[in-house]
């Protein structure tokens, strides 16, 4: 993914009953991207680019970056590339293992994260997202309305998945700035092969 | 719950039924009670599948009471599969109603003399034995149905599917849940199989009387069994729900996604076997995870937040409908969904679903079979990835065919049988679903339990809260091995309660939760059971669980990983198992 390119994608904005903007909490699970600072600390990125406070940040439980269990969010620096994951508490010794700076951290050393970039790069770049679990409805509306970076193969599976109830639900459909009907956008054709595209997805629950 | 019932299977002129004192068992339940009456009543050396050995069934010291959580029962025995004491709980409803019938175990004994099926009935007036040879090689729904029809629907039922009766060594014992169906499991170590040996298909429990002495008067269940103190004991079960629905895990994350919400994020980290243990992330993880099964049920009007007993405040389980929106399982658990999903590289939900079902029916161990037919997969039975062939496994076992005959025995036998070195078992049992190289914690709980590979082993009680053996300086490299000790103590002590081990994260965070814990017991017993008394227990049980293992013949050498797990790299972290084996031999040292 080059970020120069990233103004040639199709932009797609959707404003959407409340409730449906939880059929997009799939698309989170497998990981979005977003464009952002870069070179920050975790814990600036949580609050800054995804917009959680310090309670939410609490339930942030485990926070794996780059596939590696985070400890301290302030020392983790997130750099262009980065993928980062984030979930609620989970169940099971494995669950309390790899929560941040739990006492079953030990039980993972061989795999947590050790920040190894002595000096920060500070820039813009391409940042992977996966949210899951609980935190989807928490951090996913926002995220969402923000807009994200997926593949048009990811999102013309979603669109191909979605019933009657859905699209009608879909208040408002932009393409590139330009009105869409539902009906012009459930046929994906159009988009096979274009690589990523730009979503937003705005409801009643973001502005909330 | 002051009698033990034992059925002797064995005896001249057909099985003969004895109701005794609890004796020197008295203050004992679930896996304390399987245990002690194994280790002190069956010879080390006896065959699993002998006269010598029993099957024991024991209800929690809580069960059957109004305590939340409370609906676990224990199944113990030697075990077929590792050769060991094992002991194997599950959820459903017979342990509420046998702890209301009286019963604080069910000890089966002997073996019949010929090939005739028993079926057991017990209710408040005593117990009915009778052979009935109708039921032989009946899947668990079908004998269930059976037993609906003949005794009504407010029993429940503890069985056997056709694994257990052929004496396979992944055979499972089944308890019906609220709906009475045949869908929880005591799973691990084939205990299925000693009751098939047993030649007891079925157990059927009826807790109801009949309230009035009219004609038609209605039919009830029993009273709850009362406390010595009610309000202290009514006191105690609120603070301990509130602790239960006030928790991230146990009052969130479970009820909305149950288990399964584990793959995304073991996926993530790399910690999740795939493809027979070859690698730690599956590229399909995101569509079998529990966000997305908890979507597809809720889609189909199913039901992704369900208890599996009466009195389950958590409910961490659901129910799974196919395409046209029937009910095809239970929701599957996450260590189900991994084995037949990432391990085998199947990634249809619906197919894993199907899976679950048959091995439900069948009466087979999900992560035993998962485990195998990923073997078998290696050994080029078949394509990982492959769902309809894994299906196909599943009903060769069913069928009893010679392949399945071997698939049954497990995936240490499967492996021996089709020359496989990469087969992920210790003491004989198939691992579950976290690789112990990523998670090297967990692989010293893996090797060193009395159980084999066990994932529920070392789950419960923070050292925290209980201080077993001290303070643990968890970032030194002996902080693995104290700590699985820790574990294993606080374990062995809450499966003796019979509660739910998904209790262990609340209390495990919530010093309140654990002392509110132990005022149910106390208030309930008039007993003054301290965090130390609980720590006595656990080691206790652990204590005559290696006792009986080591008279056996198992020795530290049993207390290992496969060698591959030390020498081969695991990606994505390229990590190999690295305790050494003298820190494993330490794990028991207190
Ligand atoms: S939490 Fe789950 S396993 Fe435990 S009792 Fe409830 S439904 Fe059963």
């Amino acid at each position: 993914m080059d970020i120069d390119n990233i103004e040639s994608w199709p932009s797609i904005t959707l404003e959407v009953e409340g409730p449906l903007v939880s059929h997009f909490f799939l698309l989170l699970q497998q990981g979005v991207t977003i464009r952002s600072r870069t070179g920050c600390s975790v814990a600036s990125f949580l609050r800054e680019e995804i917009g959680a406070d310090i309670e939410t940040i609490k339930r942030i439980q485990s926070v794996i970056l780059d596939g590696s269990p985070v400890d301290d969010l302030e020392s983790a620096v997130i750099k262009d590339g980065s993928v980062l994951a984030l979930s609620a508490a989970m169940p099971g010794l494995v669950g309390a293992t790899l929560r941040r700076g739990g006492t079953y951290s030990s039980f993972r050393s061989g795999i947590t994260y050790h920040e190894t970039q002595e000096e920060c790069v500070r820039g813009e770049g391409l940042v992977q997202i996966k949210i899951f679990n609980l935190l989807m409805a928490e951090l996913g509306p926002r995220l969402l309305q923000k807009g994200v970076i997926i593949s048009s193969e990811d999102f013309i599976r979603f669109a191909t998945g979605q019933s009657q109830d859905f699209w009608q639900g879909c208040r408002r459909i932009t393409l590139d700035g330009k009105p869409l009907d539902a009906g012009e956008l459930q046929d994906t054709a159009w988009l096979s092969g274009k690589g990523q595209i730009f979503l937003s997805v705005s409801s009643d629950k973001a502005r909330a | 719950m002051d009698k033990i019932l034992r059925i002797d299977m064995g005896a001249d002129g057909g099985p003969k039924t004895s109701s005794v004192p609890l004796g020197q068992y008295a203050g004992f339940g679930g896996r304390a009670m399987t245990s002690a009456i194994v280790s002190k009543e069956v010879p080390p050396l006896c065959h699993p599948l002998g006269a010598e050995n029993k099957l024991v069934i024991a209800p929690g010291l809580l069960s059957g009471t109004a305590s939340a959580m409370s609906g676990r029962i224990s199944v113990g025995g030697k075990s077929p599969l590792t050769g060991g004491i094992k002991e194997a709980n599950s959820g459903g409803q017979p342990s509420q109603v046998l702890a209301r019938l009286g019963y604080a175990a069910i000890v089966l004994e002997g073996k019949p003399k010929n090939n005739d099926l028993y079926k057991v009935f017990i209710n408040k007036d005593g117990v009915k034995i009778s052979v009935d040879n109708s039921l032989k090689m009946l899947p668990n729904y079908d004998l269930v149905a059976k037993m609906k029809a003949e005794y009504g629907e407010k029993i429940c039922c503890i069985s056997i599917g056709p694994a257990g009766e052929m004496k396979m060594a992944s055979a499972t014992v089944a308890f019906t849940d609220m709906e009475l169906r045949p869908t929880r499991h005591a799973g691990r170590g084939g205990l299925g199989a000693v009751m098939g040996s047993k030649g007891v298909k079925v157990i059927v429990l009826d807790d109801t009387i009949v309230r009035g002495s009219t004609p038609g008067s209605p039919a009830v269940t029993m009273q709850m069994r009362v406390p010595k103190d009610p309000e202290k004991f009514k006191d105690a079960n609120k603070r301990f729900v509130d602790g239960l629905k006030s928790h991230a895990v146990t009052g969130q994350g479970l009820p909305a996604y149950g288990t399964n919400v584990l793959t995304n994020i073991l996926n993530e980290v790399g910690g999740y076997p795939t493809y027979n243990f070859k690698q730690g992330r599956f590229d399909g993880a995101s569509k079998i995870s529990g966000e997305t099964q908890a979507e597809t049920e809720k889609t189909r009007g199913a039901n992704p937040t369900h208890g599996c007993h009466r009195g389950c405040v958590i409910q961490c389980s659901g129910t799974y409908n196919d395409k046209d929106g029937h009910y095809l399982t239970k929701q599957p658990e996450y260590e189900t969904v991994w084995a037949h999903g990432g391990n085998c590289g199947i990634s249809d939900l619906d197919k894993i679903a199907m899976m679950d079902f048959l091995d439900d029916n069948y009466g087979i161990d999900t992560i035993e079979m998962g485990a195998t037919i990923a073997v078998a997969m290696d050994a080029g039975l078949a394509k990982f990835g492959d769902a309809d062939a894994a299906i196909q496994m599943i009903h060769e076992v069913g069928k009893g065919t010679h392949l399945g005959r071997i698939l049954g025995s497990g995936a240490a036998v499967t492996g021996k049988a089709y020359g496989v070195e990469r087969v992920p078992v210790v003491k004989g049992q198939a691992m579950p679903a976290y690789d112990p190289r990523a998670v090297q914690g967990i692989g010293v709980t893996y090797a060193t339990s009395p159980m084999g590979a066990d994932h529920t082993a070392g789950y419960a009680v923070a050292q925290n809260v209980l201080k077993v053996g001290g303070d643990v300086n968890a970032l030194k490299p002996e902080g693995q091995v104290e700590l699985s000790r820790n574990l294993q103590i606080a374990t062995a002590a809450i499966d003796s309660t019979g509660m739910c081990l998904f209790i262990a994260f609340a209390v495990l965070d919530q010093p309140d939760t654990f002392q509110a814990l132990l005022d149910l017991l106390n208030s309930f017993y008039g007993m003054n059971l301290t965090a130390d008394g609980v720590t006595d227990l656990g080691k206790k049980v652990l204590t005559m669980e290696r006792d009986f293992n080591a008279k056996a013949g198992f020795t530290a050498a049993q207390d290992r990983l496969p060698e591959y797990f030390k020498s081969e790299k695991f990606a994505p972290h390229n990590v190999t198992f690295g305790v050494k084996d003298e820190d494993l031999d330490k794990v028991f040292n207190w």
